[in-house]
């Protein structure tokens, strides 16, 4: 049996950040929109102060088969809930640099974008005074343009400042991280207490995330969220030119189908991708708006590699964002100034850290066991320093998100992500982590040590482009097969640069929203 | 610069959530150990082994309730479960994980020591632990050894450290902003 839901104006699948700047714009815009979300809803009392309570927000949804050298790591980067991966990330907030916008063009490695930097600025600096970034323009050298940050930068607490020292020692430099956390209160939300919880949600609101600001700001004006609700196909029009809808599953397992003028798929990179694919029908064979034969092509991840130091000093390791205090980017912007490596790199400096957890301090000595670990995080709880890398990754069309010969619960194909590091890409990291590993020397570290090579943020799949036959959607991230076909966060991406994407996906959205408001199709 | 504390409530510590005829009965995992609450997923020489290696992992988890505290998670709906190896890629149920790298730890100890983990005096199971990291496990039906470790070592330390006392034992403040409202 199947319900069948009143058509509403905009369908938004995902409640994350891309999601919901679409429906905020739209419901705004006096729009009737409706957001399916498939996990529960996340409100503040959920928000526990735990590093076991905080994997909730991880994902929960149908399995992920993952291969290759460099796996993606969906299941630590995918969120779970309302407001999706926003609810767990670290609001670690940079731009985009000039040149990631063409790397094809300047370096002929990966994808150019369809615009440059110039036409996404404004955006980004939207964005950044409707959420509130603290940080110090001034001091970040190798910023592209933009406005200056509305609240002033995160306190330095110990291991910043060491590490910091340690940069300096080499002639690099270090300037506040900037961030979507409040360093004073800004438009009705307070400030961070800087006790190393994000990581858990923050139930204060003084991180910016979907629930704090765009998505209150959708419901405020009449949208309509659904939790519990796994969209299992897209639906389209008998002559295939239109989307008209989904199909899903509410929580109660029944069979739903929602009519709207428009669809917007935001349901972070691999889910997107497994959608279209596994949505296929006789008009479309290959699966929706995969004309071009590239969706799920040129899934990206950022290659991460955490350097830990112990010092003599005290290091205060649990206070202040979880996401660091400090970024480095001095050689943001010469992608080929070291022999056999390509691509950008950036170090978040002094991430919060806890006992346990993932990226906890008893798991980056993991080799530490019996009657040595408790000396060790007794001493690391007050001693440990922390530096993460951010590398980019090569848009390669071989890395790429494909259905599965499985099936889950609703007989829906699984994805399986395929991703593979290149050796300029691997390069970069060793360059990188050498480069780190001096600096924590410099800082006066007594013994150090890191921590393996992870996927961090999940970009690609369906790359947007000018040429229909070589990207999945236009600027505007408007699927080049069907008109009324919006995709929407991090898979758009045809670059992945070595920066944190959420600023980059709300800056997106915001455009690409108000494109669909203008163009009503 | 320190946080300020006012603005926070405390979390205390794991509770588990056992159904009674007359309500619910929560219990942290250290005392659900305490009163030998039955186990819903592990058998009695699956939970017994995996104390065993727990505790020569992570000294002091055995007492912290680590075997009722996996049992607990193993045995709710996957979305709920407070594991760390939900983060890691491995299929659902993630009891099997649990229960296929027990049986293979089981045969390899029995095949190389003669007895069952729980059985081994404390220098026999730390080589057993030694045959883990370096994967010296010739004939091995179970997730890769090492893995195990590495994910079993993680419930230990969850247990015995990530709670206000376990941290405070560290001589980390555990600054919580909120406190579970809900049952674990």
């Amino acid at each position: 049996m199947v319900t069948v839901r009143d058509k509403v104006d905009l369908l938004v699948v995902g409640s994350g950040a891309a999601g919901s700047v679409f429906a905020a714009e739209a419901s705004a815009a006096g729009k009737q929109v409706v957001l399916l979300e498939a996990g529960p809803a996340r409100p503040p009392g959920d928000l526990v102060s735990s590093q076991l309570w905080a994997r909730r927000q991880k994902w929960g949804g149908a399995h992920v088969e993952e291969e290759g050298d460099h796996r993606v790591g969906h299941n630590f980067n995918a969120g779970w809930g309302t407001g999706g991966s926003t609810m767990h990330h670290y609001g670690v907030w940079p731009r985009l640099h000039e040149n990631d916008f063409r790397t094809f063009t300047e370096y002929g490695r990966g994808l150019d974008w369809p615009f440059q930097y110039a036409e996404l600025r404004p955006y980004y600096d939207r964005i950044q005074a409707a959420i509130g970034l603290s940080g110090d323009a001034t001091r970040e050298r190798w910023r592209p343009p933009g406005a200056a940050y509305p609240m002033p930068p995160v306190p330095v607490f110990g291991q910043g400042r060491l590490i910091a020292a340690g940069f300096s020692r080499l002639d690099l430099h270090t300037a506040p991280l900037p961030l979507a956390i409040n360093t004073i209160p800004y438009r009705g939300r307070p400030a961070c207490l800087y006790d190393g919880w994000c990581d858990a949600g923050c139930p204060i609101g003084a991180l910016g995330n979907a629930q704090t600001v765009f998505l209150a700001e959708a419901l405020r004006s009449g949208a309509e969220l659904r939790n519990g609700a796994t969209v299992t196909r897209l639906l389209t029009s008998t002559d295939g030119r239109r989307v008209e809808g989904v199909e899903y599953r509410s929580e109660d397992g029944v069979q739903q189908r929602q009519y709207a003028d428009v669809v917007v798929l935001a349901a972070f990179t691999v889910q997107n991708a497994r959608l279209l694919l596994a949505s296929a029908n006789s008009h479309h064979p290959r699966g929706l708006a995969n004309h071009s034969g590239l969706v799920g092509r040129y899934l990206m991840t950022h290659p991460a590699v955490s350097l830990y130091g112990m010092f003599d000093a005290e290091t205060q390791p649990g206070f202040g964002p979880t996401g660091g205090q400090l970024i480095n980017q001095d050689g943001y912007d010469n992608k080929q100034a070291v022999k056999d490596a390509y691509g950008s790199f950036q170090w978040i400096i002094a991430n919060a850290v806890k006992p346990n957890g993932l990226l906890g301090i008893a798991n980056n000595r993991a080799d530490i066991h019996g009657a040595q670990l408790k000396p060790f995080l007794q001493r690391a709880v007050n001693h440990l320093g922390v530096m993460t890398l951010v590398a980019e990754d090569i848009a390669l069309p071989e890395n790429r998100v494909e259905l599965s010969s499985r099936r889950d619960a609703f007989g829906v194909p699984l994805a399986r992500a395929v991703h593979n590091q290149s050796k300029p890409s691997a390069a970069l990291v060793a360059h990188a982590v050498r480069q780190g590993e001096a600096v924590l020397d410099a800082a006066g570290a007594r013994e150090q040590w890191r921590g393996p090579q992870a996927g961090m943020h999940i970009m690609g799949g369906t790359v947007m482009g000018v040429d229909p036959a070589k990207s999945v959607t236009n600027g505007y991230g408007q699927s080049h097969d069907i008109e009324n076909l919006y995709i929407a966060g991090p898979g758009l991406f045809p670059g992945s640069g070595a920066v944190n994407p959420t600023f980059t996906i709300h800056a997106l959205a915001l455009r690409a929203a108000e494109h669909l408001l203008r163009n009503w199709p | 610069m320190q946080p300020s504390p006012q603005r926070r409530s405390v979390l205390k510590a794991l509770v588990l959530a056992y159904p009674l005829v007359s309500g619910t009965l929560l219990l942290s995992p250290a005392q659900a150990r305490l009163r030998k609450l039955p186990l819903a997923v592990l058998d009695a020489g699956e939970a017994a082994d995996l104390e065993a290696v727990i505790e020569a992992l992570v000294p002091g988890s055995a007492g912290a309730g680590a075997v009722h505290f996996i049992d607990y998670q193993l045995a709710r709906p996957a979305a709920d479960s407070l594991l760390m190896l939900r983060y890691l890629g491995v299929p659902q149920p993630h009891a099997d994980f649990y229960r296929g790298g027990l049986a293979a730890l089981a045969q390899h100890s029995i095949d190389r020591y003669g007895k069952r983990p729980a059985a081994l005096p404390d220098p026999a199971l730390e080589q057993l632990i030694a045959d883990l990291i370096a994967d010296d496990t010739p004939v091995w039906a179970g997730p890769p050894a090492s893995f195990l470790y590495f994910v079993w070592r993680s419930d230990g330390v969850d247990v015995t450290y990530g709670t206000e006392d376990g941290m405070v034992a560290l001589g980390m403040p555990y600054m919580a902003h909120i406190r579970p409202q809900q049952v674990w």
